[in-house]
């Protein structure tokens, strides 16, 4: 299979903090990795090195071998990230947020792309709302919009469950489920471990900066796994 | 032409936020407005006449009420990490600088013409002549004080001392342009011919390109972290 994804000796410090150890990173089409781990384990600095918004320390990523930094490149279009952040703007309607960033992206479709995607994460009646008129469920939901607008290979989500009621947690299961289409790569963090055990084809817990336990998600046993994961978490080792 | 486009949406979607909040014109519009009428009231008009301190007090105003808007060029960006996203974006770093600079001038040359109005007003300038060429420098000014001020607006966000950095930072950068430009007013202001301040406008509209070509080649070091 082709590496999409790829990441070696990836490592993050802030000053004499190890936030990220030394993570080793392959992944292909159709994959979808989640990364469990407690608060502070350096899962949000991961991802933002795989998305190219941190500069690591040491080690590399590329996005279909082509080398990721923090300045321009092709890759740039290939990945999509749905932070802690939405990257929204508070007095833009959903339609503007969209075509901002994509006339950002130079997509060309944009009319029928953007009512295509508010529809899908269930906003069609709400695209001519400000921001600010949004709740945050709706947000996160036209975050979500936001970052799969320009179609990426590379998907990337923070935590994409905080904050959501029960019928936003559904919708976006639901786009989410639709992103294992075989053609893209995902690679989520989360502390929610049903919801990351559902979708993901690998799995990973990260302690302290590294992978303590990584594993292919269909050989997890699922009821078995929080008990797994704490006993990880304890003793890393 | 991708990269024209680029550079437009950011332009529009910050003249488009400003429209809609009107937080920054506002805000240097009063400073504009109460400064004219401050400085109105400083002058002995028996032992010096208004219009031959008019230029200098110009673009003093035009400085101080300048930063209050250019210094938030960044703050919209970021409330939802928007710059962020921005810099994910295929976007090249120039463009971004680029629109920043030109969404900042547009709204820093209206502020500057409120200025001249207010002066014209309050110190009895009479700039019909020549108010052309007057509106040219004010625009070269403002263009040069834009470039500057949003490099650096760039690199004092995110800081705890933002508000206090950034003015210890462009002040002594703004030097050139200030000396420049106050010096062509004036002399216009006094009705003297284009000719006499040629000079000065060419140094201005090299400050202005130097500044715009700086800033566009160094903003990628800045926002990157």
């Amino acid at each position: 299979m082709e590496a999409v994804l790829e990441a070696r000796g990836l490592g993050r410090d802030y000053g004499p903090v190890v936030a990220v150890r030394s993570v080793d990173l392959t992944l292909g089409e159709g994959e979808f990795l989640t990364v469990f781990g407690p608060n502070g384990a350096g899962k949000t600095s991961l991802l933002g090195m795989l998305g190219g918004a941190m500069r690591p320390t040491r080690g590399s990523v590329s996005i279909r071998g082509e080398t990721v930094s923090l300045s321009d490149g092709a890759w740039r279009r290939r990945v999509g990230m749905l932070s802690h952040r939405g990257f929204l703007y508070a007095r833009l309607t959903a339609v503007e947020n969209l075509r901002f960033y994509g006339r950002l992206f130079g997509l060309e479709d944009l009319e029928r792309r953007i009512p295509e995607r508010l529809a899908r994460v269930g906003l069609a009646d709400r695209s001519h709302f400000q921001v600010r008129q949004l709740s945050n469920g709706m947000r996160q939901r036209l975050a979500l919009a936001r970052a799969l607008l320009h179609d990426p290979d590379v998907v990337l989500l923070d935590e994409p469950y905080t904050g959501l009621d029960p019928r936003a947690a559904s919708v976006l299961r639901g786009v989410l489920t639709e992103l294992r289409d075989g053609r893209r790569t995902v690679v989520m963090v989360t502390h929610n471990l049903k919801e990351g055990l559902e979708l993901a084809t690998r799995v990973a817990i990260q302690v302290s900066g590294r992978f303590a336990w990584e594993g292919v998600a269909d050989a997890v046993d699922r009821e078995d796994f929080e008990r797994h994961y704490h006993q990880v978490v304890e003793d890393p080792s | 032409m991708e990269y024209f486009v680029q550079l437009s949406a950011i332009v529009w979607k910050d003249l488009l936020l400003e429209v809609r909040s009107r937080e920054r014109i506002a805000a240097m519009g009063a400073f504009a407005v109460l400064a004219g009428v401050l400085f109105n009231f400083s002058i002995d008009t028996t032992a010096v006449r208004p219009q031959d301190v008019a230029a200098g007090l110009i673009w003093m105003t035009l400085v101080f009420g300048g930063l209050l808007g250019v210094g938030r060029t960044f703050h919209i960006e970021s409330q939802d990490g928007a710059m962020q996203g921005i810099l994910m974006s295929p976007a090249p770093k120039d463009a971004v600088f680029l629109a920043k600079v030109i969404a900042n001038f547009v709204l820093l040359y209206a502020i500057s013409l409120l200025v001249l109005g207010v002066f014209a007003l309050f110190f009895g300038v009479d700039v019909r002549n020549n108010l052309g060429w007057v509106s040219l420098i004010l625009g070269l000014g403002s263009l040069g004080f834009v470039a500057v001020a949003t490099l650096f607006a760039a690199i004092s966000t995110g800081t705890s001392m933002a508000e206090t950095l950034l003015p210890i930072l462009v002040f002594p950068l703004l030097v050139p342009m200030v000396v420049f430009g106050a010096g062509a007013t004036g002399r216009l202001m006094a009705g003297r011919p284009f000719s006499e301040v040629e000079g000065n406008v060419r140094m201005l509209g090299a400050f202005a390109f130097a500044a715009v070509a700086a800033g566009a080649v160094l903003f990628r070091y800045v926002v990157e972290e």
